[in-house]
């Protein structure tokens, strides 16, 4: 059989074909060398290990991990042979390997969206109160949805929770969630809260919450949001641009919700005080009651010694009014003819008189009148 | 067709307690008011605490796919 004589273009297509058909995508990893990004667009370097090396192409925005010279990285792309016979990895997805990695990446996007303000404690927002619609992004098969869910429902109820059933771990799954913090915030009726949770796992699970375009995704959110990830010691980045974070799915729940219990011993609190407060009027009420015969009665007494002691100074005026009191002085009454005689004009010699005095009444004659000097 | 009335958020009837407690902080209150706000507290309390031991949180998992192709 003759072979076809092919054009260099038709060769380089068919190669292309071929790998397409053979490795629709690869998942390669290996070290990071000759990093650089071109035009502010272009992101090219090299994939290599102890015996090869393999050029790497990718598009700025696809990104989401900072990267370095000696990164180890896991790498999502397509093989491809360039118009210029190069043989090159077109990649879509860059996950940081092992902790060292991991960390340096950490660090590097972390000082770059620090300095955008991304983690301004001024952008955060308050949670609501007791929300009552709130929209969860989580893995359901993960331990974290579980711990999640049974907190919640330990602590209270009246909650609806929508949840979006996302890969947490793994490459693609910090686009899933992106796209499930896209799709609550365009609802018509927007969740309260957002919350993202996931349990803990190795370093390089959690990576998947250092992912640049989720962090900003998560800043960008007009839900506020809760995220859970990990353990306690675990820190992302998600958590850090978070509205608030929490240090475990389990605390999620408890910051999200008060404790049933909690409130009903303040309700018994409340009801307590109500008692007090109606105790309190009751014996107001009960003083008042008791003490007004006590203050009737020294009214009334007083009243009676006032009256008494006027009595008295009447009899005393009244007993010095008496004649028989002025008689018993030794003073007397002189009447002629009933009449008591008060002056010298009254009488005429002869006359006859009738003088009382306090125990005796004497009759005698007038001898002699005359006017006192 | 009457549409039947929802029934009060707890939030709600936590805000309503609280009133009712306030309202025994003014002075010069009536003891035949007192009687009937400290029923009406009581009865209001007992009804959350019910609520708060029976209610129950709703889960629903949307139907929506988010592993969109790269």
């Amino acid at each position: 059989m003759e072979l076809p004589i092919l054009s260099v273009s038709q060769l380089i297509a068919v190669v292309n074909q071929t790998l397409e058909f053979a490795y629709p995508s690869v998942i390669v990893e290996g070290e990071v060398a000759s990093f650089k990004v071109s035009k502010g667009k272009f992101v090219f370097f090299d994939l290599k290990d102890d015996e090869g090396v393999v050029n790497c192409f990718m598009m700025v925005y696809q990104l989401r991990h900072a990267l370095e010279d000696g990164m180890r990285i896991k790498i999502i792309a397509q093989p491809r042979l360039t118009p210029w016979g190069r043989f090159s990895l077109t990649v879509r997805e860059v996950m940081p390997v092992g902790e060292g990695t991991i960390k340096r990446a950490f660090e590097l996007l972390r000082q770059k969206l620090n300095k955008e303000g991304l983690f301004d404690p001024a952008r955060k927002r308050m949670l609501p109160h007791v929300p009552q619609r709130i929209g969860l992004i989580a893995s359901v098969e993960s331990a974290g949805y579980a711990d999640f869910l049974k907190i919640l429902d330990a602590r209270w109820g009246d909650v609806l929770v929508e949840v979006a059933d996302v890969q947490v771990q793994g490459m693609g799954a910090a686009s899933q969630i992106i796209i499930a913090i896209e799709h609550f915030n365009q609802m018509a009726e927007l969740p309260e809260v957002l919350v993202i949770v996931r349990g803990g796992g190795s370093a390089e699970d959690l990576a998947v919450f250092n992912d640049e375009a989720l962090v900003r995704a998560i800043a960008a959110s007009r839900v506020p949001t809760l995220v859970g990830v990990g353990h306690e010691v675990d820190t992302s980045l998600a958590d850090m641009a978070a509205d608030v974070r929490a240090a475990t799915p389990s605390n999620a729940a408890q910051l999200l919700v008060p404790d049933r219990h909690a409130v009903t011993r303040e309700l018994d609190q409340r009801e307590q005080r109500l008692y007090q407060r109606l105790y309190h009027q009751l014996e107001t009420v009960q003083r008042l009651l008791r003490n007004t015969p006590e203050i009737m009665l020294a009214r009334l007494e007083s009243a009676v010694v006032e009256h008494k002691r006027r009595i008295h100074h009447a009899q005393q005026l009244l007993k010095q009014l008496d004649p028989s009191v002025v008689l018993r002085r030794g003073y007397a009454l002189v009447y002629l003819n009933n009449k008591l005689i008060k002056k010298a004009n009254d009488v005429k010699t002869g006359d006859l008189l009738t003088i009382t005095l306090a125990r005796a009444i004497l009759k005698a004659e007038v001898t002699h009148v005359s006017t006192k000097k | 067709m009457s549409v039947p009335k929802s029934k009060p958020k707890l939030q709600e009837q936590l805000a309503e307690l609280d009133e009712l407690l306030a309202w025994f902080d003014q002075p010069d209150i009536d003891l035949d008011q007192a009687l009937k706000k400290f029923d009406e507290g009581v009865a209001l309390a007992e009804t959350i605490k019910k609520r708060l031991v029976t209610f129950e949180n709703k889960v629903t998992i949307l139907k929506q796919r988010f592993d969109r192709p790269a």
